[in-house]
């Protein structure tokens, strides 16, 4: 499972939240730029990985990236938008 | 030493020596029937020569089996730095080679075309290129491989049983591919191969799903010592196996699945086991890109498309939300968001909904609501 960072945070629940959602790096970060987000492909792994800290509003972005996919798939919005929110936990339908 | 032609005379080998090189010449079509004979006269051939040259001026045909054959060979030989040359293959023997990747494991050479009679007198020479370079027509023969998932699947079945048998230590091998979304295994060398698939898809983890995924190479050297798939990695070793390796395939430099090697045998690809992987997988993946898998240029350029159209669409609803709202750009987006989760309906469709309502005297109510959460 995740370590946690020196933040608190753990370091690679976004990752997971993307292995879970089936989604390459590039395919999430077609749908983060298709929702407006800005980082590069590069800076996006970086933060799902902990390495970057993401700011509030990319944070958002990338979870909503991700909620889309869950919803295709059948969730129903696992990934927390912001930090505040309860930390959702995966199941292998990827409901929380 | 010379194997009998069969009553139909079209099977048989010559086998003749010059200097340090062994040359096997074949007649008539190399078979399942014959294959297994083919083996036989090259297992006795690699005992005492290094250098083995295999002349299929005379043979037009090779199957599944026979490129089995000549591919287990020509790893045996390699391994104890031997060469294994193929001279002289047909248009159709050469594409097999090609798109299976056994070409990687052999010299290609066409001799002059006044010497015909290989082992006997001048037997091997390239028309200018040094030897074993591969004409450069392979390429576009590769490129050119038609777009049929029967065909695209079959190269892909050969390219296991060819990994199968010639990859050291490797038990079983499948193929996974992403398709409609979902990865699935296309081509598997048995039953338990099969069933290790499914289970990595089943607790979407496992090295055969991260290489689908993040089209990087990943090695379990020993599953006594695995720690990165938690829930897979007893169910493989409830089946038997111990130590896996797998590839990514790629289709336009984009990852769309795996080669996913299995032993049973903790730490038993040694690193020319691992590069014989990575050329297979890598040959595979030109097969994919050729064949337009998953990513032809017509549905990226269309994917593109959609990505900024959808960009410019949320861009134009957020100012009209931030216009109305008196708020920033980030706040228009968490509102949106929120209206996205509120109601289940796609971001795109809420953006929509919100630049169409510039043509109405009036906001969505529920548009016009702050959640708290981001309020």
């Amino acid at each position: 499972m995740a370590e946690i960072s020196a933040t608190g945070r753990p370091v690679d629940m976004l990752d997971q939240y993307r292995r879970g959602a089936g989604l390459s790096h590039s395919d999430l970060w077609l749908r983060y730029f298709e929702l407006g987000g800005m980082s590069n492909a590069l800076e996006l792994e970086a933060i799902l990985f902990g390495a970057l800290e993401p700011s509030p509003h990319d944070r958002e972005v990338i979870a909503q990236a991700l909620n889309e996919r869950f919803v295709e798939l059948g969730g129903n919005h696992p990934v927390p938008y912001c930090e505040g929110d309860a930390v959702g936990r995966l199941d292998k339908n990827g409901q929380t | 030493m010379i194997a009998p032609k069969d009553p139909l005379g079209q099977f048989g080998v010559t086998v003749g020596y010059l200097n340090e090189r062994a040359v096997l010449t074949v007649h008539g079509e190399v078979d399942r029937l014959n294959a297994p004979e083919l083996g036989s006269i090259l297992d006795a051939v690699i005992e005492h020569h290094r250098s083995v040259v295999l002349n299929l001026a005379e043979s037009e045909f090779m199957n599944g089996w026979g490129l089995g054959v000549v591919a287990a060979r020509a790893s045996r030989l390699r391994r104890s730095g031997g060469t294994l040359t193929i001279c002289s293959p047909s248009a159709m023997v050469l594409r097999m080679l090609d798109i299976t990747g056994v070409a990687e494991l052999v010299l290609v050479e066409y001799p002059d075309p006044l010497c015909h009679r290989l082992g006997a007198e001048q037997p091997i020479k390239t028309d200018g290129a040094p030897v074993g370079t591969k004409p450069p027509v392979l390429a576009r023969r590769i490129t050119a491989f038609p777009a049929d998932t029967d065909v695209v699947d079959g190269t892909l079945r050969l390219v296991v049983a060819l990994a199968r048998v010639t990859v050291g230590g490797a038990d079983g091998v499948s193929v996974s591919l992403r398709r409609h979304g979902r990865l699935a295994t296309v081509a598997a060398s048995d039953q338990t191969i099969s069933d290790m698939d499914a289970s990595q898809y089943a607790t979407g983890e496992g090295p055969c799903v991260d290489a689908s995924l993040d089209g990087r190479w990943f090695h379990a050297e020993s599953l006594n010592t695995e720690t990165r798939w938690p829930a897979f990695t007893p169910r493989a070793q409830a089946l038997g196996i111990n130590a896996i390796l797998s590839s990514p395939l790629l289709a336009e430099d984009r990852p769309v699945g795996a080669l996913n090697i299995y032993s049973r045998t903790a730490m038993a690809f040694a690193p020319e086991d691992q590069e014989l992987a990575s050329v297979f997988a890598a040959e595979a993946s030109l097969v994919l890109t050729g064949a337009g898998v998953d990513v032809t240029d017509g549905q990226l350029s269309n994917r593109r498309n959609e990505v900024l159209e959808t960009r410019r669409l949320i861009a134009q609803a957020e100012g009209v939300i931030m216009e109305r709202e008196g708020v920033e750009a980030d706040a228009a987006f968490s509102m949106l968001c929120d209206s996205s989760r509120r109601s289940n309906r796609p971001f795109r469709e809420r953006a929509e909904d919100v630049v169409a309502s510039t043509k109405r005297s009036q906001l969505d109510p529920e548009l016009g609501q702050r959640h708290s959460h981001y309020g």
